[in-house]
């Protein structure tokens, strides 16, 4: 849907670490593959497993997600960001698909992503992640808990409006401020 | 969100853009934003922000780390499906071309993967040593024929071998396939009955059960919970009651875990049966034929 943006990336690319690995993927190089499976899949697979809750089942969409690495190198591009950010939003996406009951849906390999970290990096990597929970653990508790249920649960905002009582007006806003505030502190 | 997803700069309203990032829009409303979205540079970028935004909460997931099996169980699959690199782009191909200056890649001599350049230089030696090997060459050639011979024919035992084992292994997966795929069918079929079976009155907690079943297939799905234990030498058994008021028909014993809950998947039943209730008595360890009242769960 959106290979051809070349507008994804406004800081510089901050895949240059995964870059190499996955032109060996997409030469079939097996430790390659290993080597993206190890840095990632502690991430992939706790995503998976904070909207599914269930081992079994976030096995198997951590599995799926790299097999949809394995055989299509080419889903992700360069200019979509980082790796890792991507792996971690397809891992929720393909989570949400699963507690729908759904076929994976046609966004889930062409979304673009712009990120200010080098989620390659290991130690940036837990930089962001604490950087993030500080974040969240600082949000309003509505707010927290609305992005939370659109998020992790993957209900719709007139499922949380239901839920919770709140104007769907209302649930929107809160999901975007929240969004809005951890861009915010992440790229201060 | 207007009725085309936009707002009135004609761009899409950020908080719609993080529901549509998030796909919790309407197939609609998804494929008006994504509409949008493709023509408009300045809401692409907006998007693919949100989904860096995305990606960051991600990162704020407590961290666990998958099984070690997981990692195994990939890695077999990976090998499995060990990919076919086009030759254009073979593996030694691209390891040349990245270091062409010291490579001129001996390995690949063998396999005719050089560019070449190499052929006269691999032919002057041979014609050098002619005169001298001519002689042998036929002896040469057959021994190596009847080498490749034998070597093919072992080849052929040990794929004839695999094949019998693969063969063997898909005929025993085929009933387990099958049943599966009755069980999934029955879990999504819309037409299959689902009943709640409770105690009158019902207290707290309650024994349940819940029944799923699709008579044209004769598949039943039955999970129970906050049982009572049973007495030594007794076991539950779930009864289909025919909607054509013939007897009720055995539909599997089961036995409640500590904490009450059971469950009966697939017990052989006839096909075609319309169920008018369902119901699970206490009989003596082994089933019964006929049900033995009371009826502890019943639902129609």
């Amino acid at each position: 849907m959106y290979r051809e943006t070349g507008l994804v990336n406004p800081t510089p690319p901050s895949s240059g670490d995964d870059a190499a690995p996955l032109g060996q993927v997409r030469r079939g190089d097996e430790q390659a593959m290993a080597a993206l499976f190890d840095r990632y899949s502690k991430v992939v697979y706790s995503v998976a497993l904070r909207a599914l809750r269930d081992p079994a089942a976030a096995e198997d969409v951590l599995q799926e997600v790299f097999m949809q690495v394995w055989r299509n190198p080419g889903g992700f591009e360069a200019t979509r960001g980082s790796l890792g950010g991507w792996l971690a939003v397809v891992s929720r996406n393909r989570s949400i698909d699963s507690l729908r009951r759904k076929r994976p849906t046609e966004q889930v390999d062409n979304l673009a992503l712009a990120s200010n970290y080098n989620l390659a990096d290991e130690a940036e990597r837990n930089t962001m992640m604490e950087k993030a929970r500080g974040v969240i653990r600082q949000l309003p508790l509505d707010q927290r808990k609305t992005l939370e249920m659109a998020f992790f649960d993957g209900l719709t905002h007139s499922e949380i409006a239901e839920m919770t009582g709140d104007p769907l007006g209302t649930v929107k806003t809160r999901i975007r401020s929240a969004l809005l505030s951890l861009r915010k502190a992440l790229t201060a | 969100m207007n009725a085309t997803g936009h707002n009135a700069t004609g761009h899409i309203e950020p908080e719609d853009l993080a529901l549509f990032a998030m796909q919790l829009l309407t197939q609609d409303e998804a494929a008006s934003i994504a509409a949008h979205v493709e023509q408009c540079a300045e809401c692409r970028q907006a998007l693919a922000e949100t989904h860096g935004d995305l990606a960051a909460y991600a990162h704020s997931v407590d961290l666990h780390s998958p099984p070690a099996e997981v990692r195994e169980r990939l890695m077999k699959q990976v090998a499995r499906e060990k990919k076919a690199v086009p030759i254009d782009r073979a593996p030694a191909q691209e390891r040349a071309k990245e270091h062409e200056p010291e490579m001129v890649p001996l390995a690949s001599y063998g396999r005719g993967l050089g560019r070449g350049a190499y052929l006269p230089e691999e032919e002057a030696p041979r014609r050098r040593s002619a005169g001298r090997v001519l002689p042998w060459l036929g002896w040469a050639a057959a021994a190596g024929l009847a080498f490749a011979a034998g070597n093919l024919y072992q080849q052929r035992d040990a794929l004839r071998s695999i094949i019998a084992t693969q063969s063997s292994t898909m005929n025993q997966a085929l009933p387990d396939v099958a049943s599966a795929r009755d069980l999934m069918s029955t879990l999504t079929d819309p037409a299959a009955k689902r009943v709640v079976l409770n105690t009158t009155p019902q207290a707290k907690p309650a024994p349940q059960g819940h029944a799923t079943y699709v008579a044209s297939k004769g598949s039943l799905i039955f999970v129970a919970n906050n049982l009572e234990p049973l007495a030594p030498a007794k076991t539950y058994e779930l009864w289909l009651s025919p909607a054509s008021g013939q007897a009720p028909i055995p539909a599997g014993t089961f036995h409640p875990d500590a904490g009450g809950n059971a469950s009966v998947i697939l017990p052989p039943l006839p096909k075609g049966v319309e169920a008018k209730a369902f119901g699970v008595t206490i009989e003596a360890e082994g089933g019964a034929t006929k049900p033995t009242l009371p009826i502890i769960l019943v639902g129609a």
